[in-house]
């Protein structure tokens, strides 16, 4: 059964098309690439499926339930987080206050135990509080829970996002080029990093990457947009077979470069 | 030493004010040039309550904050819905259009001629009373998940929205709140001074207000109410530099803007935390 569902995506940003009658699905526990050349409308996927954008046509559904046409709030409290290609995290708040800030929508509190110092906020609070530090701890920023997020090094700061992600309980988490920046070593540590959450939390991913090794080494299947359409999809090693991939990505090979 | 009380009084006054500011555009980063608008909607509401109509006063406190509240909801609930700069756009016509009622209403509200012969009843330890508990709904509203998803959408309005943040609704509370607080602050002036005029409500006061916040720290309380005491009590104290005032309102703010963009505090609060570990500190260095 599929967990996520994308059906004929639509998209045109005045004469561009930038999405192209785009399908795919994305299974429970799987692990789910897009790759494409730059431009190629992977990040406008990703921004149809969280409603940033209203489609032109067609519908999301997550576990059968339609999506599409939600504000973005509720598509991502119904269990679709994602993180961003440019890191987007809150300035003015701390490395925990961060991850909370994703876990509040479901703290139960409301604004008369806010007025009144009520045990309940103090309660709830600490609860969220708490499970944040543990996803701190999972991605490995325990310790950092009072720094600036700004202070941080690149790669702390995506796996910040990370955490910030799990903590607005998901199903589905999309990641658009977490390993971007990263040196070898640090992208490494990140698959692992993936890995461990899948599995942990029993979720579904689906990833945008330009770095190979991830893309191969993580997902089950991989879908290549050209140009906002579907130009293949398959296993890892049917798509590394495919000329055309080949041809989309590094051009035509030229009867004169063989001779 | 009356006097002095008096410009404490009004000070305490003005702090309840810009709490409201605060918390709309230090908090959530929304610029509100209407803010004392609310604070004219509080005080004509309720003087006019206690004085046509007789109602009690500690009826027409809850009655005004009702009034400063619907209108908040009138001009909050489609505003927070655009964009930032159309907000303060929004919010500087409805300050105005406020005034421009109280103008020409003049058989209710005594047009620009203003209304007098209110009743004093508050005086300055009710005013302070006031501040020390609007300070403390500020205080445990910035440190709630309210004021963390405040500063996350000003942070960053798209994330927000991706980290399950109602973000029009966090805005709509906060602004809301602001509304309240403010129209009750408006209650306080018209049964201190006794007598409104809608000239003293106008944008430049709204504006006035925002300094304050900016120059005390754009994110903190501590800083909002430090500036206010330095802005409005200092120059009435020190009666020879009160001509001074606009100009040193713009050495200030200009100095600020150049040395400081983050405010006198920036995101600083003076807490017990804060002071316990000074108080080490402080043992430690004898």
């Amino acid at each position: 059964m599929s967990r996520l569902e994308a059906k004929n995506l639509s998209k045109a940003f005045g004469g561009v098309q930038a999405i192209d009658d785009f399908s795919f699905s994305v299974g429970e526990r799987q692990i789910v690439g897009i790759i494409g050349p730059n431009g190629a409308g992977k990040t406008t996927a990703f921004n149809l499926l969280t409603g940033v954008y209203p489609l032109d046509q067609g519908q999301v559904l997550l576990d059968d339930e339609q999506i599409s046409g939600l504000p973005q709030y509720q598509i991502t409290q119904k269990g679709l987080a994602r993180t961003f290609q440019n890191i987007r995290l809150f300035k003015g708040l701390n490395v925990i206050e961060n991850v909370m800030t994703a876990a509040d929508p479901y703290s139960s509190y409301n604004l008369a135990d806010v007025f009144l110092y009520s045990g309940r906020k103090r309660r709830r609070e600490n609860e969220v509080r708490d499970m944040s530090r543990s996803f701190l701890t999972l991605v490995g920023l325990a310790g950092y829970e009072e720094e600036k997020p700004e202070n941080l090094p690149y790669g702390l700061q995506r796996k910040l996002e990370l955490a910030r992600a799990l903590a607005s309980n998901p199903r589905v988490l999309l990641l658009d080029e977490p390993a971007a920046g990263l040196n070898p070593s640090e992208v490494q540590d990140f698959i692992r990093l993936i890995r461990t959450v899948h599995e942990k939390f029993a979720l579904s991913v689906l990833v945008i990457e330009h770095r190979m090794e991830v893309i191969m080494t993580l997902c089950a299947n991989i879908y290549v947009l050209n140009f906002g359409k579907l130009l293949a999809s398959g296993t890892p090693s049917e798509i590394q077979n495919n000329s055309e991939v080949t041809t989309a990505y590094i051009g035509e090979e030229d009867e004169a470069c063989l001779l | 030493m009356e006097y002095i009380f008096a410009v404490l009084t009004f000070t305490g006054i003005t702090v309840i004010g810009v709490l409201g500011s605060y918390l709309v555009t230090g908090l959530t980063g929304l610029f509100s040039f209407g803010q004392a608008a609310f604070f004219s909607v509080g005080a004509y509401t309720s003087a006019m309550l206690v004085k046509n109509l007789d109602v009690p006063f500690l009826l027409a406190v809850p009655a005004a904050m009702a009034v400063g509240l619907l209108a908040g909801f009138l001009v909050g609930y489609p505003t927070v819905r655009l964009r930032r700069d159309y907000i303060s756009l929004v919010t500087f016509g409805f300050g105005e259009a406020i005034i421009a009622l109280l103008n020409n209403s003049a058989n209710l509200t005594g047009g620009a001629m203003g209304l007098s012969g209110i009743p004093q009843y508050t005086n300055f330890a009710i005013v302070w009373g006031s501040v020390a508990v609007c300070l403390a709904l500020a205080v445990g509203y910035k440190h709630s998940k309210y004021g963390r998803q405040c500063l996350a959408l000003r942070a960053d309005e798209l994330a927000a929205k991706a980290m399950g943040i109602n973000v029009n609704r966090i805005k709509l509370v906060t602004f809301l709140f602001a509304a309240a607080m403010t129209s009750y602050a408006g209650v306080l002036y018209a049964f201190y001074t006794t007598y409104v005029e809608p000239g003293a409500f106008g944008w430049i006061v709204s504006a006035e207000w925002i300094i304050i916040v900016f120059v005390g720290g754009i994110n903190s309380l501590t800083g909002s109410v430090f500036a206010t005491l330095l802005l409005t009590g200092l120059p009435e104290m020190l009666r020879f530099a009160s001509e001074w005032r606009i100009a040193v309102y713009c050495v200030i703010v200009l100095l600020i803007i150049n040395y400081r963009p983050i405010g006198i505090f920036g995101e600083f609060e003076l807490t017990l935390k804060w002071l316990r570990q000074l108080g080490k500190k402080g043992v430690k260095a004898s």
